[in-house]
């Protein structure tokens, strides 16, 4: 190892009102060069963390601060934030707040303007810092002109500009689409690989942290759990499942092999190792498709959302869909995937009525949305935004449950009992009295469900209710919209977060450039892999083991899940062993 | 979907490439003599004068539709206003004890009998529309054809604190994020069910008016985030900063900035000597 450049000694820390400490005695070096990734669940004191690096924990947020804390020879709290920031650069979550010049060039500037530097210095470094993140000639666009990667990209230009001796980056991609997230993930790494610059990134993204961090510090309840090599980390699958944390895919389906009694020599957590490992491991124990593969029941009838070549132009011009049709049934799970620009939020708007068809019809119960006004069709199909706080109005959870039920003019005694029924559905009724905002996010969208199930929809829409959510986080909701299935609704899900739907979608509708490319039962449609890549999708990793093992053996079993992966070799039907345990 | 922006315009010319400075003389000079001027052919004339400026430089011409569609209804107030009751002050100005009648309301008509509207209030009226004409477009005039970064670095270099300027700047940058989130909290009450169309009008403000909770709470989450980025960033808000753009008065600078000093000292002079733009006067 090289020398330290960021030296933490029983750092401690409590913000101005919090009851508990966000940090608790952390001790850790980050060396020269490295690529240190932060990982642990939502609360866990990663962001804190990563704002004591500046010093801006504790100078700009004050409360208690113990130990110390050294980056770059400068002591935080000795050292104010702007001489700080000098060896500091961050990147932050949101690609929106953090951008705040009108131009790309004076985004770049901005810092260096404020550390004084002359004219022709800040000239010097702005064409740099853009060819760095690949930005080059867009000196003169304005950042709403970017797409949210770009944005991203952006921000780490501006902080790279400074010549940082540390690049801090807050959950960067946690707000992005697939490519946008790739692009941050490949930039971030071409910085510290060719340019040595030293990274420390805090990330739910267990797949690209294992394939890019030199170490993974973890932090649960603002302790350092754990620290290590990725392989050593990632690799022990039950230290991260105690802290509600999602292991890869590829070290998931490992120990489950080794957990159903099949020894490999380790844990592979990055997928090429897995690969490799699994061909090795198919040699000595042929694979055997699982016993049962859960397949989506037919849903005869007439559809209960029907779109009819659908096309839809913005008044700037912009061809958003270019005839689209679908039909959903009763009681389906939808998975609507694609990027960014694809058509999906058009596509949903368009069945919520805030878009009206330039072309083509969409039809609700049979009826066209043409005939039906909006707050009708609202009645028929409730939708869940991403921010769950843009829906929330009123002063109590009961009131935000009823709020719609009054202004659609139902009796007062049907309120009432519609609020309670849907209160009781949503294990709300005890809350009910309190004020939404002071519930946890999680239970905040389910207040926003809960509002939604009063007026009983037929349909429910979940516009990414994965984006910025942890692991945990992302599982709760998907589990109210798995209750909401079993209640017989229709669940339509939008999300780039593939690897969490098997066990909830019946049903892709991959979208691009606003057309439907593949409409399939997510079996099928999550093993057309050159599909989705030319869309700029990755399919999960346990799917691509699953094609390893197709490939090799000639099946084509259409595994989904580290599980069904694992089943293969460890469930009762499985082979035999042909060469002993390796 | 496009987002609303700020608008600049697209053409480049040698107002374009002007400094701020010479535009913000510009704005002042026009306003001040906007105000002195009371006729209606003189403030007409100013008030063309300017948009066919603006036009010329590559503001766009929906622009200026819009600035009159919405001011439209205002317009029509202030013609009734000054053409039926703006007695006193036309007498005063016009030095008349008795105005003509341009058309009155026959005597049996309801509230409304015997209503006179007078030449002269009439024309006040068109006096006070070009006013407010010339007023509204002077600023795109000047703001829309400036760069952003010369305008703020003009803004500092006019001796505008610089706090001061880069809260202008982070308006233009925030102000259409705001935006959208109104947007989108409109749509989500909507997508509650509430047919805001069929509402009357104040229950309609009343729901509206809960947009204001998520929008607040928002708006400081963000502001607090903001404040982080800032300050990562090395921000102080202290003007002994540098800057990336130069500001440097060229002669093209110096020579709008004497026209139009020249040209307030003219407009004014002419006013007083000829009676130029006076209400009633020869022009």
């Amino acid at each position: 190892m090289t020398e330290p450049i960021a030296v933490l000694e029983q750092v401690s820390y409590m913000y101005p009102r919090s009851p508990e400490p966000v940090l608790r005695d952390i001790s850790l070096e980050i060396f020269k060069g490295e690529f240190l990734g932060i990982i642990g669940p939502t609360g866990a004191g990663k962001s804190t963390l990563c704002l004591a690096l500046n010093g801006i924990v504790p100078q700009f947020f004050g409360g208690r601060f113990f130990g110390r804390a050294v980056v770059a020879g400068l002591d935080t709290l000795e050292h104010p934030i702007s001489a700080m920031a000098r060896h500091v650069g961050a990147v932050f979550e949101d690609p929106e707040t953090q951008l705040i010049a009108t131009s790309v060039e004076n985004e770049i500037a901005f810092a260096l303007e404020n550390l004084k530097l002359p004219r022709e210095e800040i000239r010097a470094r702005v064409k740099p810092a853009l060819a760095a993140v690949r930005l080059e000639g867009t000196e003169k666009k304005h950042p709403a002109e970017l797409s949210g990667g770009q944005k991203q990209r952006l921000a780490i230009a501006a902080a790279l500009a400074i010549q940082p001796d540390l690049l801090v980056l807050d959950e960067p991609t946690s707000q992005l689409d697939p490519i946008g997230s790739q692009e941050v993930f490949a930039t971030v790494r071409e910085l510290n690989k060719e340019l040595g610059v030293t990274i420390v990134m805090a990330s739910h993204a267990a797949e690209e942290m294992a394939a890019y961090a030199d170490r993974v510090a973890l932090l649960s309840a603002g302790e350092l759990t754990a620290i290590g090599r990725p392989d050593e980390i990632y690799a022990d699958i039950e230290l991260l499942q105690a802290h509600a944390l999602r292991p890869p895919q590829v070290a998931r389906t490992f120990f489950l092999i080794n957990h159903g009694g099949i020894l490999t020599s380790s844990i592979p957590v990055r997928l090429e190792q897995g690969v490799a490992e699994l061909k090795a491991l198919a040699a000595d124990y042929p694979p055997a498709p699982p016993a049962r593969l859960p397949e989506p029941p037919q849903r005869p009838g007439a559809p209960l959302l029907s779109v009819k070549g659908l096309k839809h132009t913005y008044s700037d011009g912009t061809q958003a869909l270019l005839g689209v049709n679908l039909d959903i049934r009763e009681g389906e799970y939808v998975l609507i995937i694609g990027q960014n620009g694809a058509g999906k939020s058009t596509l949903v708007k368009h069945f919520l009525k805030l878009l009206e068809p330039t072309e083509g019809v969409v039809a609700v119960g049979g009826a066209d949305t043409r005939t039906i006004t909006m707050s009708d069709l609202a009645r028929r199909i409730g939708y869940v935004a991403q921010n769950p706080d843009n829906q929330i109005f009123n002063a109590s959870v009961a009131e935000e449950v009823a709020f719609a039920l009054k202004n659609l003019d139902f009796p007062l005694t049907e309120v009432e009992a519609r609020t309670r029924e849907s209160l009781e559905a949503m294990g709300l009724w005890e809350v009910r009295d309190m004020h939404p905002l002071a519930l946890p996010k999680g239970d905040r969208a389910r207040v926003v469900i809960a509002a939604i199930l009063a007026m009983k929809p037929e349909i429910i829409i979940f516009d990414e209710p994965t984006t910025g959510q942890d692991y945990r986080g992302a599982r709760y909701i998907l589990e109210i919209s798995r209750q909401l299935h079993e209640m017989g609704k229709t669940v339509i899900v939008i999300t780039h977060h593939l690897y969490l739907m098997p066990e909830y979608a019946e049903r892709v509708i991959v979208m691009g450039k606003g057309t439907v490319l593949l409409d399939a039962p997510i079996r099928r449609a999550y093993h057309e892999i050159e599909l989705l890549r030319s869309t700029y999708l990755t399919p999960p990793q346990a799917v691509l083991l699953a094609r390893t093992l197709d490939h090799d053996a000639g099946h084509d079993f259409k595994l989904l899940t580290p599980e069904e992966v694992a089943d293969c070799f460890t469930g009762d039907h499985a082979g035999q062993s042909v060469g002993g345990a390796a | 979907m496009s987002m609303m922006r700020f608008q600049t315009v697209e053409r480049d010319s040698f107002f374009t490439r002007l400094d701020f400075r010479p535009k913000l003389v510009m704005m002042a000079v026009l306003t001040i003599i906007a105000f002195v001027w009371e006729s209606p052919f003189a403030g007409g004339l100013l008030a063309l004068s300017v948009i066919v400026a603006s036009l010329l430089v590559g503001v766009k011409p929906a622009y200026i539709r819009l600035v009159i569609t919405v001011m439209f209804p205002f317009y029509i107030l202030l013609l009734l206003t000054h053409g039926f009751f703006n007695i006193d002050q036309v007498k005063s100005l016009t030095g008349k004890t008795e105005l003509t009648t341009l058309f009155m309301f026959p005597a049996g008509w309801p509230v409304i009998g015997g209503g006179r509207m007078t030449v002269e209030g009439f024309l006040y009226g068109w006096n006070v529309i070009f006013k407010t004409l010339t007023l509204t477009l002077v600023i795109p005039l000047g703001i829309f054809t400036t760069d952003v970064d010369k305008f703020i670095v003009g803004m500092v270099r006019a001796k505008v604190p610089y706090k001061l300027a880069f809260i202008f700047s982070a308006t233009l940058r925030f102000v259409p994020l705001l935006f959208s989130e109104i947007q989108a909290i409109i749509e989500a009450q909507r997508l509650r069910g509430l047919a805001v169309e069929k509402m009357g009008p104040i229950k309609r403000v009343r729901v509206y008016a809960k947009v204001a909770v998520p929008l607040i709470l928002g708006a400081m989450v963000k502001s607090q985030m903001l404040e982080v980025v800032l300050q990562s960033k090395a921000f102080t808000g202290s003007a002994d900063r540098t800057y990336l753009h130069e500001s440097v008065l060229t002669p093209l600078d110096y020579l709008m900035i004497a026209f139009f000093v020249l040209l307030l000292i003219a407009a004014i002079a002419a006013y007083f000597t000829i009676g130029f733009g006076k209400f009633g006067g020869p022009f």
